[in-house]
């Protein structure tokens, strides 16, 4: 009977960074998914003539051509084969006027505005710009960046410990912005409210707004983001995940596709095998699972045998936002639409918390528009292009939606979106759609198997923010051979931080096969 | 900087413990909250379906109807609702050799809300499949299916209020689900059918279109005649699916969307027709036309191909060796060789069958080259359209 070293659950990103962490150090690692292909939500899909990208907005952890960031640093130990694609610029924040609005005017796309922001790529740049839209907003600015520069010293310091010395003077401010939440943070730096509302324009990439997510956190993602500008992958995600693929294969691991984990059989108290679509058996000594914690403990485990801290944290958690794309193939290049940023968050409101309320309803008026050609010219046919709509919603937003009700309502949806899109830039969309496919919450659902098809994992609040859930990691696990990683889990959503996850859980269970324990 | 000191440093670690308060206090017990995106998902993509025969109707002498509706005992209770113009994968085993084939639902949504789908099948010459089914399908007999799946449906967004539906054969089936749902008001647009069929005797739901042409007045139906001898009965038309004839029924001056469904033959005689009247792309859409057959005919089908070739296949922990013929797609010579891989589509287009060829070379017609970019570097290829050029060293998933 074969027991494998480690067997990984779900092939995400983070179950894909595992699997490859424990192949590359030699331990006998199978990867176990249930879909066809690697990636969860790092894939593509193909309709016509048009691949498109299915989640992923920009990588901050692919930076400028002289330094590597964390994912393309991944990438190179892994030796997994990935051609990235630069980008130097960051946001346009356009927040069109609403009746009764008086600070308003009218922009270069002759919409009337409370605000247009693009902003570019560098700490100094990016603070200058902040000025000239919010007067009185630069000092503030890079008073924030130099505070993010410090804690991430003293985070290198910290595997340094002769360094560490240095940075202990930095160590009380750090405490202070963990303590605090993003809004509190750039309060007490002083920045005036709207240029704070500029600067919180990448709370949704985290899902939580400046009154609960913690200012550390917030400010290194900005950070990473603002420093080098961004990345991503030539061919999609699937370029990515098939990268990591190709290196779990080339290190001896084993992947199993179409293999569906519908049971953890337990043996002394703790996980000993899985049950594999019902009907085989597979052995292991440590397990790392990438699926959501709520359904693993729902459809894997009987109910005894589930930790009783397990069951609570899930009852004491919020899930966190789900979201709906919508994915157009253009018969227009980007230059005939008049598309001119990569990236476009419309906002119905300016302020990060009012955003949220928003997205408690379904669509809200708050679309993030992402034209790939912006980044990668060629990633359609000539004379063509793609574009991706994005919204977020928070909850059981399609409740009253009934089966034979689903394809009207996604139409609708995607309707919304389109026009507010439109609308928002002055553009025409909707006469040049070739392709069109459209996921709502159920899609994600369908993919992902998480809560409300939530691709975020829980929701980063002021108490369950990302310092005390990495200090509380181990705590957190249910039991001494099962771990979880994923957007579940200390970092929540995000590529590199369902990476980080991944190669953490790795480690560790590396680290124990090699004590022998 | 000097702000900063307002915010309390040691506030973490009181953090800490309300974290660990907030977890003491709550349920221990598994979290109940609705959830319909999950429910939704579930019920319009089910892993499978087990249905029953519940009818069979002789719709030619070469074609039936059968109507399948949830058989409770094996765990199906009602069956997906569906949009117009999806299909289902049918699962069989022949002589211990599993097989699958895709079938357009010809029955409209709102039956299926009924407990009722229907799949209508033609018998093709030679072909394994329908001849197994028109063999043993008969009442009371039980089929497993998987969820209605494809994307051969009017989408309002992205298609003309008008659209032109051009069928030959037994691709009328997704049509006839498509008139239905305008009927019931599930699809609001104006469809024209264009139906090429040999002879009046031969046309498939003659009566049935003819009734919902009636009845709505978005449903337009002519049949198009192309072996009637003697004079062709009134209203229909002689001939085959021409530039002329499509111009003829469509509208002047408005934007109109083509459907095609029909055998390979009718594609590639109606897209020349296409070509001439110069529509954009995004107005054509085609339904898959099922499984390739002879990749030898294609004009850029490689020279001295191997007549038999080995194929070597890993699915999770088995390796099986098997030789075929190079004729026959790699998904074919699995199955021949009674070697169960994942199937839906069968035409390339939906990925399903995705695995990882390890060594050899295969052919891929054009027109069914629907695979990711990233699959050609890291060497992934669909079965079901990949013709084994030599031996094969392959990793395919297990069939699901």
């Amino acid at each position: 009977m074969k027991q494998y070293d480690v067997i990984v659950i779900g092939a995400g990103n983070g179950g894909l960074a595992a699997a490859a962490t424990c192949a590359r150090e030699g331990l006998s690692t199978l990867l176990l998914e249930r879909h066809n292909i690697p990636g969860g939500s790092a894939s593509s899909f193909v309709r016509g003539r048009f691949e498109f990208e299915p989640s992923l907005h920009e990588l901050a952890g692919v930076g400028a051509p002289d330094e590597v960031g964390t994912i393309e640093d991944m990438f190179n130990r892994f030796e997994g084969d990935v051609d990235w694609h630069r980008h130097d610029s960051t946001f346009r924040l356009v927040v069109p006027a609403k009746e009764g609005d008086t600070d308003t005017f009218i922009n270069e796309d002759g919409v009337e505005v409370t605000v247009d922001a693009r902003m570019p790529v560098g700490f100094h740049n990016f603070a200058k710009k902040l000025e000239e839209l919010v007067p009185g907003s630069y000092d503030s600015c890079m008073a924030a960046f130099d505070l993010s520069t410090r804690m991430f010293k003293a985070f290198d310091n910290l595997e340094n410990p002769s360094k560490l010395v240095g940075s202990v003077k930095d160590l009380p401010d750090i405490m202070r912005m963990v303590s605090h939440t993003m809004n509190e943070g750039l309060d007490a730096l002083g920045m005036p409210k709207k240029a704070q509302d500029i600067f919180n324009t990448y709370w949704c990439y985290l899902g939580s707004p400046g009154s609960q997510l913690d200012f550390l956190y917030y400010l290194a993602m900005v950070h990473s983001y603002i420093k080098n500008g961004t990345g991503i992958p030539h061919l999609r995600s699937h370029e990515m995940s098939l990268a990591i693929d190709d290196v779990i294969r080339r290190n001896g691991g084993d992947i199993w596709y179409n293999s569906e984990v519908t049971k953890v059989i337990m043996k002394d108290g703790k996980p000993a095998a899985v049950v594999i679509n019902g009907e085989k058996t597979v052995y292991g000594k440590y397990f790392i699972c990438n699926s959501s914690p709520n359904a693993v403990w729902a459809d894997l485990f009987d109910e005894k045998d589930i930790p009783a801290k397990q069951l609570k944290m899930l009852n004491s958690r919020k899930v966190a936002c789900s979201l709906t794309t919508v994915y157009l193939g253009m018969n227009k290049t980007k230059e005939e639409l008049g598309i001119k940023d990569y990236s476009v968050f419309i906002a119905p409101d300016s302020d990060s918390d009012k955003q949220y309320e928003a997205a408690q309803d379904f669509f809200s008026g708050f679309c993030i528009i992402n034209c790939l050609n912006e980044i990668i010219p060629d990633c359609t046919p000539e004379g063509t292009s793609q574009l991706f709509l994005t919204t977020m919603t928070f909850g059981d937003v399609m409740k009253d939606v009934k089966p034979q009700d689903y394809k009207k309502f996604k139409t609708k949806v995607a309707k919304d979106m389109i026009e507010t899109c439109e609308k928002a830039l002055n553009i025409s969309i909707t006469p040049y759609i070739e392709e069109i496919e459209i996921a709502l919450p159920p899609t994600f659902a369908r993919y992902l198997n998480t809560p409300f098809g939530t691709p975020y994992g829980y929701m980063l609040e002021k108490w369950d923010s990302m310092i005390p859930r990495t200090v509380q990691y181990i705590q957190d696990q249910p039991f001494s051979n099962f771990f979880f990683c994923g957007a579940s889990q200390e970092r929540g959503d995000g590529y590199g931080c369902a990476y980080y996850t991944g190669e953490k859980a790795g480690g560790i269970v590396v680290k124990k096969v090699k004590e022998g324990k | 900087m000097a702000n900063l000191k307002s915010l309390k440093a040691k506030k973490f670690l009181s953090m800490l413990s309300y974290r660990q308060g907030r977890f003491d206090e709550a349920k221990a017990e598994l979290p109940n909250f609705g959830d319909n995106a999950m429910a939704l998902a579930k019920a319009l993509h089910p892993k499978r379906q087990y249905l029953k025969i519940a009818e069979v109707v002789e719709r030619s002498e070469d074609c039936r109807s059968y109507t399948l509706v949830p058989d409770p005992d094996r765990g199906t209770d009602a069956l997906a609702y569906f949009g117009a113009g999806k299909y289902l994968t049918v699962f069989e085993t022949i002589e211990d050799m599993p097989i699958t084939r895709a079938y357009s639902i010809s029955s409209s949504p709102k039956e299926s809300l009924e407990g009722k789908y229907v799949l209508t099948i033609k018998l093709v010459d030679g072909g394994l499949m329908s001849k197994y089914i028109f063999d043993t399908w008969t009442v009371g007999r039980e089929v497993e299916v998987s969820a209605p799946s494809g994307n051969f449906e009017y989408q309002p967004l992205r298609d003309a209020k008008k659209v032109l539906c051009l069928a030959g054969g037994s691709g009328i089936t997704p049509f006839i689900s498509m008139a239905n749902a305008i009927a019931d008001g599930d699809e609001d647009f104006e469809l024209t059918l264009l139906y090429g069929s040999r002879d009046a005797k031969n046309i498939l739901f003659k009566e049935e279109l003819d009734e919902l042409a009636d009845k709505c007045d978005k449903i337009k139906v002519v049949h198009i005649l192309s072996n009637q001898k003697g004079r062709c009965p009134k209203g229909m038309e002689k001939g085959f699916i021409t530039a002329e004839l499509i111009k003829k029924y469509a509208p002047a001056d408005e934007a109109y969307s083509v459907f095609l469904c029909g055998p390979q033959q009718m594609y590639q005689f109606v897209d020349k027709e296409l070509e001439k009247l110069d529509l954009e792309k995004k107005y054509i859409r085609h339904e898959m036309f099922g499984e390739f057959h002879n990749p030898a005919t294609q004009a850029d089908y490689p020279q001295s191909v191997p007549e038999t070739v080995k194929i070597t296949v890993t699915i999770q922990d088995n390796t099986y060796v098997v030789e075929g013929n190079s004729g026959d797609s790699v998904m074919q010579t699995l199955e021949k060789n009674g070697i169960s891989v994942p199937a839906r589509c069968r035409s390339g287009e939906c990925g399903f069958c995705h695995s990882h060829l390890l060594s050899g070379k295969v052919y891929v017609p054009k027109a069914l080259e629907y695979r990711r970019l990233a699959d050609y570097k890291f060497g992934c290829i669909h079965p079901c359209c990949s013709f084994p050029l030599t031996d094969l060293e392959i990793n395919v998933p297990v069939a699901k």
